[in-house]
């Protein structure tokens, strides 16, 4: 229920949970990461003093933080492609990093599965990507596979999760 | 996709510097953007409001990824990524993303134009609720084939860039546009 008092941002270390006002908070900025701390207080029935202070301590604890989040096209990339990576001889890590090297690679995970690199990659133009495919095949060592899937739709993209390096 | 950007979605480089400021911060004053890109304050309110009308920017409160890696990681942390691919049926493709797009779980859904294949993404507080997405998805009906996969240790990410412009925001758009 609705806490009417003030408290001050308070040190929290890391693996700290939010809190059940804290919930409340990013659920509101979730439908709009601008909104006041005023209107975020009105909603949840808190002050705005408070609402704000949770707000930057979650910021400053590294736990939470509103971002933005841009297309791709926003920065001159038309296609984008999940490119996965069967290896042999070669530990998947070192290739990883390889491509991790490119700001074309948005993204670069190791996965449980018959390809153990899987990578987001951005492109301007067709020629780019199939360029890229045929360095990952050729060029790079010990890549036995490569998979390509260009994304076509897109029918939900709701981030819940990035890296906001404290 | 288009190869040819339509009017709607056109971008340029103020729209660029604009969502890289707000990347770091989105809660940071217009004033302040304004001021650095040297434009005016109205113009900064009047690109963000069109870039998030067309769907090409989304200002939203995300958690810490770091804590996907720590096992101790307190509960409510995504803490388990997992791509799930899967093969549809014949003619089952539009009923498949429907069921999957049912499931609050699913936080990414796109297809790949390779084969009647949708990849969803999930983040999971633990193993055992990965699990029970899995199962959920494999009883979709008109599922041919399901393949998990899950991120063992992510080397880079950049959350500030992605396609997250969905059918829906581009059909609005598009609709907005044509009204105009």
């Amino acid at each position: 229920m609705p806490i009417l008092s003030e408290d001050k941002p308070q040190r929290r270390v890391k693996g700290t949970s939010l809190d059940d006002t804290d919930r409340r908070i990013v659920e509101v900025l979730t439908r709009d990461g601008r909104a006041q701390s005023t209107t975020i207080g009105e909603e949840l029935g808190l002050s705005g003093n408070l609402v704000s202070n949770r707000i930057r301590a979650m910021d400053a604890a590294g736990l939470m933080r509103v971002v933005a989040v841009a297309d791709h096209r926003i920065h001159g990339y038309r296609l984008v492609a999940r490119i996965r990576l069967q290896v042999s001889g070669r530990a998947p890590i070192e290739i990883a990093e390889q491509l991790a090297q490119r700001d074309e690679v948005l993204s670069v995970h190791i996965t449980s599965g018959r390809y153990p690199v899987s990578c987001l990659y951005a492109f301007r133009n067709a020629r780019e990507m199939l360029e890229a495919v045929r360095q990952a095949t050729a060029d790079i060592q010990g890549v036995e596979d490569v998979d390509v899937e260009l994304i076509n739709n897109v029918y939900r993209y709701v981030p819940t999760v990035g890296p906001l390096g404290t | 996709m288009p190869m040819v950007t339509p009017e709607f979605l056109a971008t340029d480089e103020l729209d660029r510097d604009i969502a890289v400021m707000l990347a770091q911060d989105a809660r940071l004053s217009f004033r302040k953007i304004a001021a650095d890109l040297g434009v005016t304050e109205g113009t900064v309110r009047g690109r963000v409001k069109r870039l998030q009308g067309a769907g090409l920017l989304k200002l939203v409160p995300i958690l810490d990824i770091d804590r996907t890696r720590d096992p101790t990681g307190s509960p409510g942390f995504g803490q388990h990524m997992m791509f799930i691919t899967v093969k549809c049926a014949n003619g089952k493709l539009d009923a498949v993303r429907e069921a999957l797009l049912a499931m609050p779980q699913v936080s990414a859904l796109y297809d790949a134009n390779a084969a009647p294949r949708l990849v969803a993404v999930c983040i999971q507080p633990s193993l055992e609720d990965a699990a029970a997405v899995m199962n959920s998805v494999v009883a979709i009906d008109g599922i041919r084939e399901a393949d998990s996969e899950l991120v063992l240790q992510s080397i880079k990410y950049n959350a500030a860039i992605a396609p997250i412009a969905t059918v829906a925001d581009l059909h609005a758009a598009q609709a907005a546009s044509d009204l105009a």
